[in-house]
């Protein structure tokens, strides 16, 4: 071990607080020693039954409905012909697509915020989202068939990320810059969006707006396997660099000498990010304020300090599944897409994190 | 892989630097030829004026700086073969701005030194506890383990970035001018700890800007001047007047320090014009 004597002087009292705070952690043998956090462990939890609430609802409620006491039955084979046509067509795959890209994108934005240390710092505040929708739009349109639109995605996202980097001068180090470039680069990528949809769709206002602003009508299990293949793929990485991402909070050379690697670390978790953001885009379009608004939620609930990758993900599936239980539900605007609801809630978010920002004079 | 330090009879323990030269971005180096052997179980203090590279220097012993050219040895082991945590189990540096994150409490800020000490699935050793206690009170923070690390005074701060790297239990410990924003008492507190810390056993290298304070608290003394060594020894054989005058621009006497006996500087007052 380190060569580290013992205190020449113990009798120095160590304070009260001094003494073993205990802690939960989760053993598994002895292999297996992970500090979790009490509150954090039953904020995960209440998250997840929010989850299945609000799931259960937008199962069951409205014309098509199938009432909670039906649905276990309905969900184990026994559901009669309108029944699986529900599940099997019209929200099943929906509710599982917006489950998951509502993790991805809180993930993503969880990701994005600790390499930036600012919650502005976002994917959707610097144009991550709006550059997969234009990578998006420009596979499903112009190149149908061609370019698959994950992959049109994940390009146009990087393509946005790099020249958001690339015009900042500094990289993704200062925030009011990549706000201002994100602002720019966002913009150029919805004209582009809005021109290759009206080029190729002149009659079709809601492909428009699918591709804008984003939606979750008429999802498949195709989509659905879409998105979670990427989580399937992603989420053990984040897993991997969880701790050295909060460990990199605290400034490059001091993450360095504790071995953390953090030039490494940001690189990683930047390619993850862009990773979830263009499937969340991919399936869904570029649903906006997610990935802004989960990881702030979690971080003020746990109080603690990190990037929080589980309870951000899990409050973006959170998020995205009231925002589209409400989109399928409200009487006044039946059919709008889930992505005004959330561009509408998260901008007044964003509104209220620049004001905050600009008093700090972090901006 | 592990080079050995040439002449077989050579203490191969300790810090070293050969030949480094470091350079950002393809820029004038800030380091040139450097090398430097930092003595083991030393209080070596590094001084020079500002912009001769020493934090540079500081930060390539640490592996956080990757040299041009040129090795650092650690125990006769280029850093750079080894692994982050591996040279952070036996090396600590606290650089001159780290960051506290938000709302983090003055314990779990300490805890965060044991970080090079676990592994992926074992985020928790069983040396963990005793080594934060031992951190929190030897820097006297024992009873503000559950305080908010930014409602901190200045010198309650850096101290809690000292019992930051303290936890970590390196032999070694790396200090990027530790003194910086502290007031004087607090100052002195500091210095006088890494003293106690150093009587205790482990080696310190700190980089300082009072020069009476490097040649009151140092075993060695490395001065250095545009991105070189250019004197290093026991304070008294390298405290000079010619030195300070030459490398500070700085005309002085040298008196020894009437507590102590160490070299002190004492400037000339500058020659008022007449009239």
């Amino acid at each position: 071990m380190t060569g580290v004597r013992a205190p020449a002087r113990p009798e120095r009292a160590a304070g009260p607080a001094a003494a073993a705070v205990p802690r939960g952690m989760l053993r598994i043998g002895r292999l297996v020693a992970v500090p979790v956090r009490r509150r954090s462990l039953v904020i995960a939890v209440v998250l997840v039954a929010l989850i299945v609430v609000a799931a259960v609802a937008t199962l069951s409620m409205g014309r098509l409905g199938i009432g909670p006491g039906r649905l276990p039955q309905a969900l184990l084979g026994g559901a009669d012909g309108k029944e699986a046509f529900v599940l099997e067509r019209l929200r099943g795959p929906r509710l599982v697509v917006a489950v998951g890209t509502g993790a991805a994108l809180g993930l993503s934005g969880a990701l994005f915020q600790s390499v930036t240390r600012n919650p502005l710092g976002s994917p959707d505040v610097i144009g991550l989202g709006a550059g997969a929708g234009a990578g998006a739009a420009v596979a499903a349109l112009f190149l149908p068939g061609v370019l698959p639109v994950p992959l049109g995605a994940l390009l146009g996202a990087a393509v946005a990320m790099a020249a958001v980097y690339f015009s900042t001068g500094t990289g993704f180090r200062n925030p009011g810059r990549l706000i201002v470039a994100g602002i720019g680069v966002a913009a150029i990528a919805q004209a582009f969006t809005q021109y290759v949809v009206y080029v190729m769709e002149r009659e079709a206002a809601t492909v428009l707006a699918a591709y804008v602003n984003g939606s979750l009508a008429a999802r498949s299990w195709h989509h659905a396997a879409t998105i979670w293949l990427v989580l399937a793929l992603v989420v053990p990485a984040a897993a991997l660099i969880a701790r050295r991402l909060d460990i990199s909070e605290m400034g490059d050379e001091l993450a360095q000498g504790l071995g953390a690697e953090p030039k490494n670390t940001r690189v990683a978790a930047v390619v993850l990010s862009v990773v979830l953001a263009a499937g969340a885009v991919s399936v869904a379009g570029p649903i906006a304020f997610i990935a802004l608004t989960a990881p702030q939620i979690a971080r003020r609930l746990t109080g603690g300090t990190g990037a929080h990758l589980t309870l951000s993900a899990l409050m973006g599936a959170l998020l995205l599944t009231v925002a589209d239980l409400a989109a399928q539900q409200l009487p006044t605007a039946t059919s709008l897409p889930v992505g005004i609801y959330t561009m509408a809630l998260g901008g007044v978010y964003l509104g209220y994190l620049l004001v905050r920002e600009w008093r700090r004079k972090r901006l | 892989m592990s080079e050995r330090a040439e002449s077989g009879g050579e203490d191969v323990r300790g810090l070293s630097a050969r030949e480094v030269t470091i350079s950002y971005g393809g820029r004038e180096p800030v380091v040139r030829d450097l090398s430097l052997d930092l003595p083991h179980g030393g209080l070596t203090m590094i001084i020079g004026p500002n912009g001769c590279g020493k934090s540079t220097l500081l930060k390539a012993l640490a592996r956080a700086v990757k040299p041009d050219r040129g090795q650092v040895l650690l125990h006769g082991v280029d850093v750079h073969t080894l692994r982050g945590k591996e040279v952070a189990r036996q090396l600590a540096l606290l650089p001159q701005s780290p960051l506290a994150p938000e709302g983090i409490t003055v314990r779990d800020l300490v805890a965060r030194g044991r970080y090079p000490h676990h592994s992926l699935l074992r985020q928790w050793s069983p040396e963990d506890e005793p080594a934060i206690a031992f951190a929190l009170e030897r820097t006297g923070l024992g009873h503000l383990g559950q305080a908010q690390a930014g409602e901190l005074s200045g010198g309650q701060r850096q101290r809690a970035w000292i019992a930051m790297v303290l936890a970590q239990r390196t032999e070694l410990l790396l200090l990027d001018e530790p003194t910086t924003y502290l007031d004087i008492a607090h100052q002195y507190d500091l210095l006088e700890l890494c003293a106690e810390l150093h009587r205790e056993g482990r080696t310190i290298v700190a980089v300082l800007h009072d020069l009476n304070q490097a040649a009151r608290f140092a075993t060695h003394l490395v001065v250095m001047d545009a991105g070189r060594v250019v004197a290093q020894g026991p304070p008294q054989e390298v405290m000079t007047a010619e030195l300070v005058g030459e490398v500070f621009g700085l005309r002085c006497d040298i008196v020894p320090d009437p507590r102590t006996g160490t070299p002190m500087v004492v400037p000339h007052e500058r020659a008022v014009p007449a009239g």
